[in-house]
């Protein structure tokens, strides 16, 4: 059966399967209890200049043993990769994990005598022991100048074999000690070891050799062996072995009760029943399940065996070809495995190698994280400092609103110094008429006899200017009051400005103006800081009234007039009949600084602008057409009237 | 002079008003309540002894002023001033125009009734000093017209003969007329007749 193209071995394993049954079958029919498999496959080169060379690989136990069955897997690939010729590759199995005696080696002779009817292959390699013993058997009378490659077989075994000039061997060598010391290093505990393996002859032996390592350790540990029963006991066995144990796992190719199994599935059933973990002989294992440690290289020796085979083929004598036998290699171990039974890489051995790392999300997605990380810094930075910044303006604009309130109240302090005059005469009224009062009290009651009448009726006079005298002073209180903010009342603005005129009356009288309030006789119900606001009633009133001191007194008046503005304002109106605003200046008047007075601060109207817009409100000036200025400031009323 | 004293009180402040009106009048006055100049003006029984007490601030015609038109329309009556607060320029003008007074709110009773009373002595003096050159005039009043004349010249220090030759008279006349009006006038020298020619202000 030729196959077109290189390296193609697909469904090789079902094929293979396939040859046996139909073979076991033929075996049964005929009486013949052999059984045997045979391929050919052609590894083609191109165009096919050359005719290709035979090579025939000798299986001993073909798929039914994992080590062999892995290594024939690597060494077809390594054959097909790096022949310099174009092969012609056969491969059989003598099924010794079945066929336990060689007695059917004739059979099987004859088998392969008809098989390769009379064209001998130019190289045979065997793979294990069985495949060794049969190949030095039949060497005269099946492969008598064919050369032959041992492969695949331990240090102690290849010793006994008795070569020709037309053979070389490959060897490998196991190190148990090594795998028993790499146990009790990493996992120094370790109270139980349990060594799974299967019970095949070959297996046998190695668990006799295996025994035999093992003793100098028995003092450590108690070891346990799995070898003769089934594998379904085995996956029991090992899920109720106590913690602190740790299972050597040598393969598994046919139970105690001489079930093969599928090999690729054996180690993965064990390390999903075991709760401790496994250690192995082989770098294959790796990654299906093993810890790790000093490992035999399938792939080394594989390829070892390739070179010898090269060299052969291209002409070499194969007893000169000497290939030392291949040692366990540094210690590997499965980063997984390490991780899941919490092993520090500081307890491996020096020059160990780790595999299988899984790459952290930070190595993975280093640079996704380090932007993410960025952006997330940057916007967290940028909020910092926003938060920072409103916190800094917030506080500026407390610190600004508290100025704005202690200007206003030197103002405020100011407009009453300047009305303290006709307030102090305004007080002196009542205190006046008290006094006056007590005295024709006390002068009443020495008369006699007693005028009772006009005693009560002094007496009236007295409370009635005791209480007049303190409104007076109240109202001084509310003025010169130092507030820390704005207090916001609902209040109605016609009461704001009768008191306000209150205030204003005994200076008007003492400059013999006459005050005025007219306008809307309904309430009208504003929020505001009704203080400040009288405040910019009194500002505004005495400006008016010192810009009427050069008028005639007969024509000194002051009006205060409030209006509605559509439904949703109020507008309050100061009028004098002064001198008036210069045209040009009708904007500046409210600016800082301005003053036409002696005395004055030149604060009042650009205070009372202010005042008037923390009220969402607006004031400006006008010339009146009879002569005067008209200072008129809006607010929003609280809800329509 | 028995009459009571009328103190007459001008203050637009109702409460103060009545306040001071019912002292004065615990004190032994008579009161008239004025709530204005303008009532106070109208009112025709500015005379007598009696005084006036007035606050300087008022919201239509302000005491000052009130004083003004007071003495252009001849009312002696001494001014006492009242004011809410000692305003040293107002109080000035006051005093410099005649004023009796200027007494600050509060005001009590000692000082008030002083003031008042130091008024009205004034008062009282002035209405003395009235009746003294009202008798002096009727005295005068009594020569005929010729001693008129010659009382004219004698009290300018004119010598009988220069009288004479004035008058186009003899001076035997003269001393006649001179004799007749020195027992009119009952004095016995030129110099007592020359204090009156001078109060009732002939010499000017």
């Amino acid at each position: 059966v030729k196959v077109e193209g290189r390296g193609r071995f697909f469904n090789r394993r079902d094929r293979l399967r396939l040859s046996f049954a139909l073979l076991l079958e033929l075996g049964r029919r005929g009486g013949v209890s052999f059984s045997a498999a045979i391929f050919v496959l052609a590894v083609a080169h191109g165009a096919m200049a050359a005719a290709p060379k035979r090579v025939l690989l000798l299986h001993s136990f073909g798929p039914d043993l994992e080590e062999e069955d892995t290594f024939a897997g690597y060494l077809r690939t390594d054959l097909a990769d790096k022949s310099p010729v174009p092969l012609d590759l056969y491969e059989l199995s003598l099924d010794a994990a079945r066929l336990s005696e060689a007695k059917q080696d004739s059979a099987f002779v004859d088998y392969i005598r008809a098989l390769l009817a009379g064209r001998s292959p130019d190289l045979v390699i065997t793979m294990a022991d069985p495949a060794a013993g049969f190949a030095q058997r039949h060497r005269q009378d099946l492969f008598a100048s064919t050369p032959i490659i041992f492969g695949l077989i331990e240090e102690p075994r290849a010793r006994e074999l008795i070569l020709t000039t037309n053979d070389t061997v490959v060897s490998d060598s196991y190190d148990v000690p090594a795998v028993m010391e790499n146990i009790f290093r990493i996992l120094p505990a370790t109270t139980t070891v349990a060594v799974v393996i299967g019970n095949t002859p070959i297996e046998k032996s190695w668990l006799k050799g295996f025994i035999r390592d093992i003793q100098p350790f028995e003092r450590r540990a108690k070891f346990t062996y799995f070898n003769e029963m089934s594998f379904e006991d085995m996956l029991k066995k090992a899920a109720q072995l106590p913690p602190l144990s740790a299972i050597m796992y040598a393969g598994v190719s046919v139970d105690a009760r001489g079930i093969p199994h599928e090999q690729n599935e054996v180690l993965g059933r064990l390390h999903a029943a075991a709760h401790v973990p496994i250690f192995g002989l082989y770098d294959y294992q790796l990654g299906r399940g093993i810890l790790g440690g000093p490992l035999n290289s399938f792939r080394e020796l594989s390829q070892k065996t390739t070179d010898a085979a090269a060299n052969i083929l291209q002409g070499a004598s194969p007893s000169d070809i000497k290939t030392p036998p291949l040692r366990p290699g540094a210690p590997e171990y499965d980063w997984r495995e390490l991780r899941r039974w919490g092993i520090a890489d500081a307890n491996l051995p020096p020059n160990s190698m780790v595999k299988f790392r899984e790459p952290t999300p930070w190595e993975k997605y280093r640079w996704q994280i380090l932007v993410a990380a960025a952006v997330l810094l940057g916007q967290a930075a940028a909020i910092g400092w926003l938060l920072l910044e409103r916190r800094r303006r917030r506080a500026a604009e407390l610190e600004s609103q508290r100025r704005v309130l202690e200007v206003i109240h030197l103002n405020r302090t100011a407009a009453a110094g300047a009305l303290s005059a006709s307030i102090a005469h305004e007080l002196n009224q009542p205190l006046g008429a008290i006094q006056s009062n007590a005295d024709a009290a006390e002068l009443l009651l020495a008369a006699s006899p007693l005028d009772m009448d006009q005693l009560r009726d002094a007496l009236a006079d007295i409370q009635f200017a005791t209480e007049r005298a303190a409104e007076i002073i109240l109202n001084i209180c509310k003025l010169l009051r130092q507030r820390s903010e704005v207090e916001a009342d609902e209040f109605d603005l016609n009461d704001a400005i009768a008191d306000a005129a209150r205030i204003l009356d005994p200076e008007a009288r003492e400059r013999g103006v006459t005050l005025e309030t007219a306008g809307v006789k309904e309430p009208l119900p504003v929020r505001a800081d009704r203080v400040q606001l009288e405040q910019v009633i009194l500002n505004l009133a005495v400006n008016g009234m010192d810009a009427m001191s050069g008028v005639a007194p007969d024509r000194r008046k002051l009006t205060i007039q409030t209006g509605l503005v559509g439904k949703d304002n109020v507008e309050v109106s100061v009028a004098d009949c002064g001198v008036g605003v210069p045209r040009e200046k009708l904007e500046e008047v409210f600016g800082m600084v301005y003053s036409t007075k002696q005395l004055g601060t030149g604060l009042g109207l650009s205070i009372s602008r202010t005042i008037v817009e923390m009220h969402g409100g607006k004031i400006w000036a006008e010339n009146r057409e009879g002569g005067g200025a008209l200072f008129r400031f809006t607010l929003p009323l609280a809800h329509a009237p | 002079m028995s009459a009571v004293p009328v103190i007459h009180v001008v203050d637009d402040d109702p409460l103060f008003r009545r306040g001071v009106g019912r002292l004065l009048q615990a004190a032994g006055y008579q009161v008239a309540l004025y709530d204005s100049g303008h009532q106070l003006m109208q009112c025709a029984g500015l005379s007598g002894l009696a005084c006036i007490l007035l606050d300087l601030q008022m919201a239509k015609l302000d005491g000052l002023e009130l004083q003004q038109r007071l003495k252009c329309g001849g009312c002696t009556l001494p001014i006492v001033f009242l004011t809410g607060h000692g305003d040293i320029p107002a109080s000035v003008k006051a005093i410099k125009a005649g004023a009796e007074d200027f007494l600050t709110k509060p005001v009590s009773r000692g000082i008030l009734v002083d003031a008042v009373e130091n008024a009205l002595a004034r008062r009282r003096r002035q209405l003395d000093e009235r009746d003294r050159i009202d008798a002096l005039r009727s005295l005068v009043a009594a020569l005929t017209p010729r001693e008129r004349q010659v009382f004219f010249l004698v009290v300018r220090g004119k010598m009988n003969k220069q009288i004479a030759f004035e008058l186009g008279t003899s001076e035997r006349t003269i001393k006649a007329h001179r004799h007749a009006i020195m027992v009119k006038l009952n004095v016995r020298s030129v110099a007592a007749a020359v204090s009156i020619a001078e109060r009732l202000g002939m010499l000017a």
